[in-house]
């Protein structure tokens, strides 16, 4: 056989084709370091991590879009997952690609410019799922060119960012006990953090560090210690501490040059009847400080201790430097769904103040070391009580933001009470476990709000009202805006520093999810998730 | 919890009052009567209330007369794996668990209050004759579209809240049904009346209402749709539309024979 020789135009050809392939700007892989993590606000094309930033700030300095231009947001694309279910997710945008979780262990890598799918992945549910509130997932972490991602059957894999390949996979817990992830991971370093879910059938919490390049667990805190440990006299017994729940499910904050990691824990098993936990119940509905390398705990800090109605602490601890009383501090804020306000100093956990910040009949005063002074009234019996704010909580884990335009942080607030109910209930392995149970107060209307807080003083400087209590998290940026949505399926944009209405559009469901923005191609855009549907929206493109 | 609600509840639906109860029906154990009641709270009460007495997603259990079954068996059946068509889902619960349930609701049908006495075919006449019942509810297909629909009310709630309903509409405004709305109260059939911003005032009962837009039924059954930006006022009359019907709108006896044919209303076609 012989050879052909190439001719002249053949070779002109492959000439032209290898310049070509070095000449089109070709979308690479995703390469996050965490060096870029660190300095995630110095790259707000992308959206890099859970709250955008380490401080959990949920801040962009992003102006394209802006008070003066915002009625003319406009839909770019909409992608919808076609499954039951609904999205409480935060995407993340690198370089151009957007990366999201969905329910039912689904997730998608998306042109972001168009909303075309990259590429799919699904994790296979086993048939009984013990996931207690929805099949649900927050989001995914990026370090390099790979993906992190907790499951609901309580795995946390690592996906090729190009191609959504499963990379390693790792088993945390056992799903059929009730061990379930919903969190969205935080990188820290060459660490992929998790914390779990399950409180409502008697796990032991726990918040996990996974080497990212290998998936070895490198530590493992508990959220409840051990016997013997400090801390364990809080339980009455080594078995109501075995069962105590204290899941970890929503995604912490950082701080690098103290090196703390902070991370909020949820209500103890079970939630509703404290009969057989008599104590604080540590370290349930806190915040605990760990060192990210080791897991130590390094501080903590018990919001509600011997909860009786379910506020699980895991509101997005956002860390903020101020001054207090003409004092520098380095702070940590937490809105918390027992319905106050409180201002920590995260250096050493120790309580600054704290306000309401909502309706609350519970408390009758925080005191001056942070406890609550627990009223006789709220106490849930068989014959149930009112208490003021629900089981739902004054906010819950829908993200607040912080602008440092305003100075002004802004959350979700639920106005909701429940009938709190108490009955004894048997523990069983893996079956749900809450003692008894709530109910919404009948005869008056849930609603809900935005309102601006000021982080020195605690007090609200306006607020937003919406016609039922959301569920939607909050985005604010360097256009003098804050973005939310609501539990009627509105996307709303409003005046950073007034909360006048600038613009708002119905999504077609529930959001339970916060917007995030993102730039390409030098357009900004807004994304959020409502129902199963992702939508975007930007400014009309301008002709050349 | 991660949500305020959890949605695999149990919904467990009555028969016709006429239907046997079941010869196989345990009777009830303290013990195990204490643990279904606390089960039952843990895993129905959201849909079926507090006491068993029914919810705005799923009927009261107090009678003892179930549609799909009334049997020990047929209730734990439905209780382990659902009932197709309805909304009552598989549960995720042990067959022991799922037994001390039922205990718990055959010692409240126990102590439920005795049947109506009166006439259920004088009462299916008053329905749709004198008492004018019919000009806004339906029952299968026939009567008015401005309140709610009754064709199963007799399963769905017990004789008490009916009478009370009818007495005093206003005591409970009856709940929408809705799909999922985790934390949040669900809708009622409640007046609204609007001033629009020509003057109009207009009311009927409430479709949906949001942040931004409010959309009702009038008593003609049109269905409006405002902007709460053309409305001048929203008012929420926290009450029902509907009359009371007190002693002289309705005797006593015939009360009972409308209750008699109201408890009767299963949703089964006749």
């Amino acid at each position: 056989m012989t050879r052909r020789r190439s001719s002249p135009f053949l070779y002109l050809l492959n000439l032209l084709f290898i310049l070509y392939l070095v000449s089109v700007p070709a979308k690479l892989a995703a390469q996050v370091t965490s060096d870029q993590l660190l300095n995630s606000s110095a790259m707000p094309a992308n959206w890099l991590q859970y709250s955008a930033t380490y401080d959990g700030h949920r801040f962009s300095s992003l102006s394209q879009i802006n008070r003066e231009n915002v009625s003319q947001l406009t839909a770019q694309w909409v992608f919808q997952t076609a499954t039951p279910g609904f999205f409480e997710n935060t995407p993340l945008v690198v370089d151009g690609i957007m990366y999201v979780t969905g329910p039912e262990n689904l997730a998608f890598a998306l042109d972001a410019r168009t909303g075309r799918r990259l590429w799919s992945y699904k994790r296979a549910l086993p048939e009984k799922i013990r996931a207690c509130c929805g099949h649900t997932n927050r989001g995914f972490a990026i370090l390099g060119s790979r993906l992190f991602m907790a499951t609901l059957d309580a795995h946390v894999v690592a996906l090729d960012a190009a191609t959504g390949n499963v990379l390693w996979d790792v088993q945390a817990a056992d799903y059929a006990q009730g061990y379930a992830f919903t969190v969205a991971p935080l990188i820290i370093k060459d660490k992929v953090i998790v914390g779990v879910s399950g409180g409502e059938y008697g796990i032991r919490g726990f918040i996990d560090a996974y080497d990212a390049s290998t998936g070895k667990l490198a530590w493992r805190f508990y959220t409840i210690p051990a016997p013997g440990e400090p801390g364990s006299d809080s339980w009455p017994s080594a078995d109501s501490a075995a069962r105590g729940g204290a899941p970890a499910w929503v995604t912490g904050t950082y701080d690098p040059q103290l090196n703390l990691l902070y991370w909020p824990t949820g209500n103890p098993a079970p939630s509703d009847d404290g009969t057989r936990r008599k104590g604080e119940n540590l370290y349930s509905n806190s915040v605990v400080a760990l060192n990210p390398d080791t897991g130590k705990l390094q501080w903590y800090f018990q919001f509600t201790p011997f909860d009786l109605h379910d506020w699980d602490a895991t509101e997005v601890p956002v860390l903020l430097d101020a001054e207090i009383e003409g004092k520098p501090r380095q702070l940590l804020l937490h809105a918390n769904r027992n319905g106050f306000f409180y201002v920590l100093d995260r250096t050493n956990g120790k309580f600054l103040f704290a306000k309401p910040y909502a309706t609350q009949n519970w408390a009758k005063a925080i005191d001056s070391s942070g406890k609550p002074i627990v009223l006789p009234s709220a106490l849930p019996t068989e014959a149930g009580v009112h208490v003021c704010p629900g089981a739902a909580g004054a906010t819950n884990w829908m993200s607040p933001t912080y602008s440092p335009q305003t100075g002004f942080l802004y959350i979700s607030v639920r106005e909701q009470c429940d009938i709190f109910y108490a009955h004894p209930q048997q523990f069983v392995t893996g079956r749900i476990y809450i003692g008894s149970t709530y109910m919404p107060a009948a005869k008056e209307k849930d609603w809900g709000a935005v309102r601006a807080i000021d982080p020195k003083t605690g007090e609200v400087r306006w607020e937003y009202k919406e016609f039922s209590a959301t569920w939607a998290g909050n985005l604010s940026t360097a256009g003098h805006l804050v973005f939310t949505g609501d539990v009627d399926g509105y996307l709303i944009a409003l005046d950073a520093d007034t909360g006048k209405l600038l613009w708002h559009i119905q999504t077609g469901a529930a959001i339970y999810a916060a917007p995030i923005t993102y730039q390409l191609n030098g357009r900004q855009y807004i994304a959020i998730s409502s129902g199963t549907t992702l939508l975007t929206f930007a400014l009309p493109a301008t002709t050349p | 919890m991660n949500f305020v609600y959890l949605f695999f509840f149990i919904t467990l639906n009555f028969s016709s009052p006429f239907s046997q109860q079941d010869k196989s029906a345990s009777p009830p154990n303290p013990q195990s009567i204490e643990a279904g009641k606390s089960n039952f709270r843990v895993n129905c009460s959201y849909c079926h209330g507090i006491d068993a007495n029914g919810g705005f997603r799923a009927p009261s259990l107090v009678s003892g007369h179930f549609s799909h079954g009334s049997s020990d068996e047929s209730i734990l059946n439905n209780i382990l794996h659902g009932i197709p068509g309805t909304a009552m889902p598989a549960n995720d619960i042990d067959e022991p668990t799922a037994r001390e349930i039922i205990a718990y609701l055959r010692s409240l049908q126990k102590s439920s209050q005795p049947s109506s006495n009166g006439n259920l075919e004088s009462g299916r006449k008053l329905f749709f004759g004198p008492a004018a019942c019919s000009q806004c509810h339906m029952i299968q297909g026939q009567g008015g579209r401005f309140g709610p629909d009754l064709s199963r009310v007799g399963a769905m709630r017990p004789r008490e809240y009916l009478v009370e309903s009818i007495r005093d509409p206003d005591a409970q405004l009856t709940e929408r049904f809705v799909a999922i709305d985790f934390g949040t109260n669900p809708p009622t059939y409640e007046l609204v009346t609007v001033t629009t911003g020509q003057g109009i005032v207009l009311s009927g009962v409430v479709l949906n209402e949001d942040t931004f837009s409010l959309q009702f039924m009038d008593d003609r059954e049109k269905i409006h749709s405002w902007l709460k930006s053309e409305l001048k006022s929203v008012v929420h009359e926290h009450r029902s539309p509907m009359p009371k019907y007190d002693t002289h709108q309705l005797s006593a006896a015939q009360l009972d024979d409308l209750i008699a044919y109201l408890t009767s209303l299963r949703g089964d076609s006749k």
